[in-house]
């Protein structure tokens, strides 16, 4: 799956890891559903590797923001285009102060990309048959903001 | 009016590129078909029974000459020479080819106009009160705040994928012709004790299949907090709105199931963190978009025409009628506020051709300081008229068949397309409103019924608000025939009410003969100067059942 960190398309580092392998890449960089996160934060929060974890609009951001220092990656699960979940859960992260990355999963296609990344996602995993090239040309397609987001929190009476 | 400067207009042009070019990869199979509906139903452009149907925005109702001579225009180049004015002040072409819509919208971006959020789960156009800045009781002008809430809500990056529409309006006197109780969010012009304005705010309101009245879930908002308090109940809205279900999807669920008190302490919650951000609304911004919306150079020796405008009158029966049902006060002495009737007899309520256009475009630059307005009840509004120059303009209107005198009264209705062209839809409704202008042509019986709100929705989705009229007509469809469910005392006004269904539903040949059973109990019944309304709500709706469904001798 073609993956795009801040517009650019990038080798993916982490391995998303289940309740049967994490043991053997514990001190890897790992991604972690949510609730294998809630089942095994101890264990998870004392590991040596960078720890991300996988989130989708029906699961709780409180346990997410209650760890925010020790997250790399937040992957929020879009399961499909119309899901605007994502949006506010990525605003709110931004606002708590969380910088690592923001990845978008799931139903992410180009016609989101713009308003993804002014909510705070700098990381978009895209389906491969819907991927191409030209797609990065989808940034900045409006560059006149009314409204202030994760990218710029002043609105147009600000700037 | 507010005027686009470099950064608005080259935020329309962009967005038509933008979609110019999401059309193109549609067109080469790029785009899944579900995909794109998503994507051209946020640019207003629905595919219907017959062909696509595009729907423009109207902010807060507010048009100059030159639009409406580019519309026109359009309706000349690309449609069928007409359009159709909506309940969200909207205005809809009923016939453009899909491939066609970018050089539609190119053509609107010339004189500031987009199609943009009028339709989709997003946030929708905001109305407001079509006799806004004209009346003399008002708190405020509401449309300064209108145009501050558009900017906001143009090409949101968060409120984008709502679980479902989102309609916000804006009241700004206690007189409520925006029917703001029946929106998403409605907000109310108000002064506090302090005498400082601010904003009450109601959430929950809606009609379609779950019609409900909205709650107040914040009595005093200061005005700079609008738009981080909107933040908020959108936020909460799009976190926790359900998206299971597209018919339990809109706020007003989410409110009934959470309980007032609930949601509201969610919203608050929510504002606590945010209403210091560099959202707040600035006193700049304020004083600056508000310079947009100063009163119109009123001519101070406009009140000379009052003494000619009377012997007008008493000369003038025909005039006369107009003046009373069609025209009202306005605050500046030597104007009044005229509506332009677009219900004339046996024609599509709401519908206007491009040659009605052009000549509405020529009398608002003659009379009205170049400025038209729609309004929710699918008419026009010249807002500024001279008492001098009322004779002319209503005999300029009548040759255009715009001078109908019957506004307010039952054949003034808010009718949706119906099954002739909305695919949503299970019955006919025009054909219904042909049936009642049939019966009801004559015009001493309209006057002496007086004021009246009668609406026709064609299916439950209550397009055209028949829950809030003081009847309302309900198309249902049973084994492919038409019948249509009669409710009575409604109300989308200050005070609001929901109308209840007097029985089972009547076959279309019947509609206009129940309608005068309901008239006539009303005529038996009314006091003095009761209006139907008032009748209904003080008798009840038994007199009128028992007279509807009273067994045929």
């Amino acid at each position: 799956m073609p993956l795009l960190i801040n517009r650019v398309v990038t080798e993916d580092s982490w391995l998303l890891v289940d309740e049967d392998n994490l043991s053997t890449h514990l001190n890897e960089d790992i991604v972690v559903p949510y609730e294998l996160f809630a089942a095994e934060q101890e264990q998870l929060l004392s590991a040596e590797g960078g720890l991300g974890i996988r989130i989708n609009g029906d699961q709780d951001l409180n346990l997410v923001l209650q760890n925010l220092d020790k997250l790399s990656l937040v992957t929020i699960e879009f399961p499909a285009f119309t899901d605007g979940r994502g949006f506010s859960f990525a605003r709110i992260l931004r606002r708590s102060g969380y910088s690592g990355q923001i990845r978008a999963e799931g139903d992410v296609t180009r016609d989101r990309l713009e308003y993804m990344e002014r909510c705070g996602f700098d990381a978009f995993a895209i389906p491969a048959d819907r991927f191409d090239e030209t797609m990065v040309n989808a940034f900045g397609e409006v560059s006149v903001h009314y409204q202030g987001c994760a990218d710029d929190e002043r609105p147009i009476f600000r700037q | 009016m507010y005027q686009y400067n470099e950064q608005d207009q080259n935020l329309i042009n962009a967005r038509v590129e933008q979609y110019r070019d999401q059309t193109r990869r549609f067109l080469a199979g790029e785009i899944p078909d579900e995909e794109f509906r998503a994507l051209r139903l946020m640019n207003g452009l629905y595919i219907q029974r017959h062909a696509p149907m595009l729907r423009i925005a109207v902010p807060y109702g507010l048009m100059n000459s030159v639009q409406i001579r580019k519309l026109a225009d359009i309706t000349r180049k690309f449609d069928k020479n007409y359009a159709h004015f909506t309940t969200r002040t909207n205005i809809q072409l009923n016939w453009p080819k899909l491939e066609q819509v970018p050089d539609i919208l190119a053509e609107l971006a010339e004189v500031q106009m987009h199609s943009i959020q009028t339709s989709g789960n997003c946030l929708r156009n905001t109305t407001t009160d079509h006799f806004a800045g004209i009346i003399p009781d008002e708190v405020e002008d509401p449309r300064p705040w209108c145009e501050i809430i558009r900017q906001w809500t143009t090409l949101h990056p968060e409120f984008a994928y709502l679980p479902r529409k989102f309609k916000i309006a804006v009241a700004g006197s206690t007189e409520d012709r925006a029917a703001t109780q029946v929106h998403d969010i409605g907000l109310h012009l108000v002064q506090n004790d302090a005498g400082e304005t601010g904003f009450e705010v109601l959430v929950g309101g809606g009609l379609g299949r779950t019609p409900v009245i909205g709650k107040v879930i914040r009595s005093f908002l200061p005005k700079h907090d609008l738009l981080t308090y909107l933040e908020a109940i959108l936020r909460v809205y799009n976190l926790n709105g359900r998206r299971d279900n597209k018919y339990k999807a809109r706020i007003k669920i989410l409110v009934n199931a959470l309980g007032t008190e609930e949601f509201t302490r969610l919203v608050e919650t929510e504002w606590d963190i945010i209403r210091a951000t560099e959202t707040r609304l600035t006193d700049e911004h304020i004083a600056r978009i508000k310079g947009f919306f100063e009163p119109q150079p009123y001519a101070a020796d406009a009140v000379d025409g009052l003494a000619v405008l009377e012997n007008q009158l008493a000369d003038n029966q025909e005039f006369s009628a107009w003046y009373e049902r069609n025209t009202r006060d306005h605050k500046v002495a030597g104007y009044r506020a005229v509506v332009v009737s677009l219900k004339p007899h046996l024609k599509a309520p709401g519908d206007i051709t491009d040659v009605q256009l052009d000549a509405v475009a020529d009398l608002a630059d003659k009379y009205n300081f170049g400025e038209i307005r729609s309004t929710h009840d699918q008419n026009l509004v010249l807002a500024h008229v001279a008492a001098g120059d009322l004779y002319q303009l209503w005999q300029s209107l009548r040759d255009q068949n715009l001078a109908r005198p019957n506004i307010g009264t039952l054949t003034d209705m808010i009718v949706c397309p119906g099954f002739d062209f909305c695919s949503l839809a299970n019955a006919h409704t025009l054909t219904v409103s042909e049936q009642i202008n049939q019966k009801f042509d004559d015009l001493d019986y309209l006057h002496d019924i007086g004021d009246i709100k009668l609406n026709i929705s064609g299916c439950i989705n209550a397009c055209a608000h028949h829950h809030v009229a003081h009847i309302g007509i309900l198309g249902v469809d049973k084994n492919g025939e038409d019948f249509y469910q009669i409710t009575l005392g409604g109300s989308s006004r200050e005070d609001a009410s929901l109308g209840k269904i007097i029985g089972r539903a009547v076959p279309q040949a019947d509609v206009a003969n129940t309608i005068e059973k309901v008239l006539q109990v009303y005529i038996d019944n009314r006091t003095d100067d009761e209006r139907f309304i008032e009748t209904v709500r003080r008798i009840g709706v038994a007199p009128f059942k028992e007279r509807v469904y009273a067994p045929v001798n």
